[in-house]
């Protein structure tokens, strides 16, 4: 009964302290972001809200949380007011099977991991919660009964789907190498300096993964979706108040999701490059890499122009999904003949 | 022209890396952002803000009621009520001036067709209001603009050519230069 509660104690403070970093790195991301991109455009970003605009994501929260939640008269509304959650949830659940370091910490005889749990197909997981997100974007798309909303829904759906599949493959062939689908036996097998890495072995598996990944989480410049040149603002333009708030919490939090996985599946998670870097904790590289895929997101987001509908289609089954099969054919080939 | 890409240049996306190099180096230029309300720019003399009207040193009103800006005013927003100086025959002076800063197009034709400098514009731009009512300047208002910002608006008179220094200034109180003055005194002299 003890080791029960224990147990029950240990996983809820660790769920309680993963959801608090995410949400505020996911809030922080933001300003991260419009920082970035605004000095990319010679702009300064945010400056008014606190010392260099430090309080502005709270300050958009707020202002958020006192809008009005206004329901089109026409919509569905049991979809309508579920789509946002549906949205949210699965992008924030994926963070479960997380690593975001290795050491144990002992506080008051128990012990807690540096991540939630770590169940034995965690990548599949994460997968298959990611896929339900696009239920979100389409019911809501739909149930917002907007020709606006319908079509950006439609696209999403669409879009995820084919570069799911390339995503998916990408990672193929870091199962192969790693053999195992744990997040942390995958990180484990990547130790012992940034050669042991696997964007070396699978470089071509990381740039698949990098393209889709960033049209998997509707960013620039696959954010068909919500193209505010042509429709207005996709598939949340119906949506006010904190029910927006939650599509955009949920895009910033896939945002970092997909950014995590990149670390641990081609980085190395928490490894440090080198023996000599090792002092620095496992925790602050990992972040430190998630961070410098978040920088790479907004640093595209701030290059390139939104791809044509039928350009972002024909890319994604005419070359990812071949190049990703390509890669896995490989991939086995070679471990055949290396490991036998 | 058209630029033939070669199949390499295609797989490795150089288009696009040499972008992302050319943004990378934007991170590190200086913004080019007024941050408006702690920073200011500094306006040159000729720049048009509102109009003041303006006084002599001894504090006498420059303002003859001539109408002439009325009349010059391309967006009809200047009315001014003219009359005699009692006791002064020929002299007159404008009891009631009115300039609608909402019509006005901030032209300066006004302060141009004055022949006694009585009307200048000034270097202020911050008057914006919660009432509309509050833009139509009365001539309380056009003087206290007129000493608040008096060095602007004497600025922007020379600037213009208006006004060349303050010994001439004081001649048009007499409604004629000195040098008008003597050339007709010298051939009855």
């Amino acid at each position: 009964m003890i080791e029960m509660a224990q147990y029950l104690i240990v996983v809820l403070v660790t769920i309680g302290i993963v959801m608090v970093t995410v949400l505020l790195h996911v809030a922080y991301l933001t300003y991260f972001e419009r920082k970035i991109l605004g000095w990319m455009q010679d702009r300064m970003g945010p400056m008014e809200v606190g010392y260099h605009g430090l309080l502005q994501p709270i300050a958009d929260g707020l202002k958020l949380f006192f809008k009005e939640d206004i329901v089109p008269a026409q919509a569905n509304k049991v979809i309508f007011t579920l789509a946002p959650i549906l949205v949210l949830v699965p992008a924030l659940i994926g963070f479960a099977v997380i690593p975001f370091g290795r050491d144990t910490i002992q506080i008051f005889g128990l012990t807690f991991r540096p991540y939630v749990t770590d169940i034995n197909i965690g990548i599949l997981y994460i997968l298959a919660f990611a896929s339900i997100g696009a239920y979100g974007v389409l019911l809501g798309g739909w149930a917002s009964n907007n020709k606006y909303s319908l079509l950006g829904g439609l696209r999403s759906a669409a879009q995820v789907i084919s570069y799911e599949l390339s995503l998916g493959l990408s990672i193929v062939g870091v199962l192969l190498l790693a053999g195992s689908l744990s997040l942390v036996k995958i990180t484990e097998a990547q130790g012992g300096g940034m050669f042991h890495w696997f964007i070396i072995p699978q470089f071509v598996a990381f740039v698949i993964y990098l393209i889709s990944a960033i049209a998997e989480t509707n960013r620039l410049p696959f954010d068909l979706p919500e193209a505010e040149s042509e429709l207005v603002a996709g598939f949340f333009t119906e949506y006010s108040g904190m029910r927006f708030a939650f599509f955009f919490l949920a895009e910033y939090a896939n945002m970092i999701l997909v950014s995590c996985i990149a670390t641990i599946l081609f980085l190395g998670g928490w490894h440090a490059p080198f023996e000599a870097l090792s002092f620095i904790p496992p925790i602050l590289w990992f972040v430190g890499k998630v961070y410098l895929f978040l920088f790479f997101y907004i640093w595209i987001r701030g290059t390139l122009p939104r791809l044509r509908y039928d350009q972002l289609m024909m890319f994604g089954w005419k070359v990812m999904i071949p190049l990703a099969l390509a890669n896995i054919l490989v991939t086995s080939v070679v471990l055949y003949f290396v490991k036998g | 022209m058209k630029r033939s890409r070669s199949l390499i240049e295609k797989i490795l996306m150089l288009e696009i890396v040499r972008a992302m190099w050319v943004v990378f180096r934007h991170l590190f230029v200086k913004g080019v952002t007024f941050q408006y309300p702690h920073v200011k720019r500094a306006l040159p003399d000729t720049h048009r803000g509102a109009l003041a009207l303006l006084r002599y040193d001894d504090g006498v009103e420059r303002c003859v009621g001539c109408d002439l800006c009325e009349a010059a005013c391309p967006s009809r927003c200047i009315k001014v009520v003219s009359e005699q100086v009692p006791d002064q025959p020929l002299v007159r002076w404008a009891p009631e001036f009115y300039i609608d800063m909402t019509k006005c197009v901030f032209c300066g034709f006004c302060v141009e067709a004055c022949p006694v400098n009585a009307l200048a514009m000034t270097k202020l731009y911050e008057y914006s209001t919660e009432n509309k009512r509050d833009l139509y300047f009365d001539k309380k208002k056009l003087y206290e603009i007129g000493e608040t910002y008096f060095a602007d608006a004497k600025a922007y008179l020379v600037a213009h050519r208006q006004e060349q220094a303050d010994e001439t200034a004081i001649q048009y109180r007499y409604k004629f230069p000195f040098s008008v003055l003597t050339e007709k005194k010298e051939p009855s002299a």
